[in-house]
């Protein structure tokens, strides 16, 4: 019970703790320059320790608002995720601060063993409304897709059937060289 | 008849006898080594089977339309990367995947999705597919080796893959499964006839063509009429029952295009349109409660044909966006 208290009241303060401007604070693909890959971001990944990354940042404030940005997926094909600002990264050089300082937030106020989503027990209120944000976030995202124009299309189409026809005459070949015996 | 002559035609009968015997004979001789079943011939199966399978690298952006065995290695970074599948129309396409070295923790993605998806406009459309948008992809990084073998709903499928590290990479195989009621089929030429064949099934099928073309419907049965069905032409279809439209438009989801026209009406004669649309689709609307059949032929509009229209034409429509 006062485990309970102390999160709500925990989630409470920080929530209302004032904020700077909320910025992206995860990405997925490493800064160009940087040597290590950042983790690909799963939900249950910030209950997972991160033995490998090292460093120690600051922690990032607005940690609810990171939870609802932590699950947008690729979108856009388009817009890499290299590309995507996050002040965080280019001031440190670094994208696993982000994970690191929320998986020790987590492990900080939960105080819960590494459990998987099928395990999870209904009394988990603040990992079921995470993971119901993060559905609720994936169905309202943008698919991945490809932009490509329809001339682009037709050029690759026909690319293809020029290929298809070549591979038809090169079995048909040696079909007639078959028969030919 | 005299005795000698009897004799005569009978040793002239018994010679023609064994002469015709031994001209089979030779007949035979001569079908024996006609083999008409020499296509169909083990040996034949076993020097076309003993050819390796087509195989060739993919490339970042790339398109198939024929079996065979692709790999992709990354040389470099690729970021963004997708090879579209397309096979004949009375195809479905398998993919599998026989080998992946990607990184899915650093952020490498393989993706295939049940369709095409350009610009966020998809085909088939949400509401010409059964399953919803989101599980239309299948991710290789969360199912892994489980859903090595994937089998599209149609014609086409595609796949979006990143890859960061040079070396890393993925090889697919691809065959085709035959579809006896296609569906939902895009054309991989700009000419060609094709009948589209719903029964019983309560479903809209489309058949987009990506080109302007000039359609021509030569035979429409809905239900047990045949011909084209009775009704009112002020009344039009209304949406209700089954029908054919035609739709234009210069994106790939035909849900987001322009109905041209719907047929449920008696017309005299084929009916002809040209549509100079990047996208042209026949959509067949079914109930469930009859066999519904279109046959269409269509060609490419000429380039004189798009500046100069005339006739049965829908032009203006598309043309402000060409």
């Amino acid at each position: 019970m006062r485990l309970r208290l102390l999160v709500c009241a925990g989630v409470l303060l920080v929530a209302l703790w004032p904020c700077p401007p909320c910025r992206a604070l995860l990405s997925r693909a490493p800064v160009p320059g940087s040597g290590r890959a950042p983790q690909v971001p799963q939900p249950l990944d910030l209950l997972q320790p991160q033995p490998e990354q090292q460093q120690q940042q600051q922690p990032q404030p607005v940690l609810i608002r990171m939870g609802e940005e932590y699950f947008l997926r690729l979108g856009d094909l388009n817009k890499s995720p290299a590309a995507r600002p996050s002040p965080l990264a280019a001031g440190t050089g670094s994208r696993a601060s982000p994970d690191q300082a929320a998986a020790n937030f987590f492990r900080a106020l939960l105080q819960l063993p590494r459990r998987s989503a099928l395990e999870r027990g209904p009394d988990d209120a603040l990992g079921g409304h995470q993971e119901a944000l993060e559905r609720k976030r994936r169905s309202e995202e943008p698919p991945i897709s490809l932009d490509l124009t329809f001339h682009l299309l037709r050029e690759v189409l026909e690319m293809a059937r020029a290929e298809q026809l070549a591979q038809q005459a090169h079995s048909n070949r040696k079909l007639m060289e078959i028969i030919g015996k | 008849m005299p005795p000698n002559f009897q004799l005569q035609c009978r040793l002239l009968l018994i010679l023609l006898m064994a002469l015709r015997g031994e001209s089979r004979y030779l007949e035979l001789q001569e079908r024996a080594d006609y083999d008409p079943f020499l296509l169909y011939s083990s040996n034949l199966k076993r020097d076309l089977a003993g050819e390796q399978p087509y195989h060739r690298a993919l490339r970042c952006l790339d398109m198939l339309s024929l079996p065979g065995q692709f790999t992709f290695t990354a040389d470099r970074p690729q970021l963004h990367c997708a090879a579209l599948f397309i096979s004949e129309p009375q195809e479905f396409i398998t993919i599998y995947f026989d080998l992946v070295s990607i990184d899915c923790q650093g952020g490498d993605l393989l993706k295939v999705f049940d369709g095409w998806i350009l610009k966020g406009e998809k085909f088939p459309s949400s509401q010409d597919h059964p399953l919803p948008t989101m599980e239309r992809y299948i991710d290789f990084c969360e199912s892994g080796l489980s859903r090595r073998n994937i089998r599209s709903s149609q014609n086409v499928a595609m796949v979006f893959f990143r890859v960061h590290e040079p070396g890393r990479g993925f090889t697919l195989t691809i065959k085709t499964e035959p579809n006896l009621f296609p569906c939902n089929v895009i054309s991989q030429t700009p000419n060609g006839r094709f009948t589209l064949v719903v029964p019983h099934q309560h479903r809209n099928c489309s058949f987009s063509i990506i080109y302007p073309v000039a359609i021509k419907i030569s035979d429409l049965t809905l239900g047990h009429l045949h011909g084209f069905q009775v009704k009112k032409p002020s009344a039009g279809c209304g949406g209700k029952g089954d029908f054919v439209e035609l739709l234009g438009g210069n994106g790939l989801d035909p849900s987001k295009m322009m109905p041209l026209a719907d047929l449920c009406y008696p017309f005299h004669g084929p009916a002809q349109m040209k549509i100079g649309c990047d996208n042209t689709v026949v959509r067949l609307v079914s109930s469930g409660k009859h066999i519904n059949r279109v046959t269409f032929e269509y060609r490419q509009l000429e380039p004189y044909e798009l500046e100069n229209p005339n006739g049965n034409s829908i032009l203006e429509s598309c043309l402000s966006t060409l």
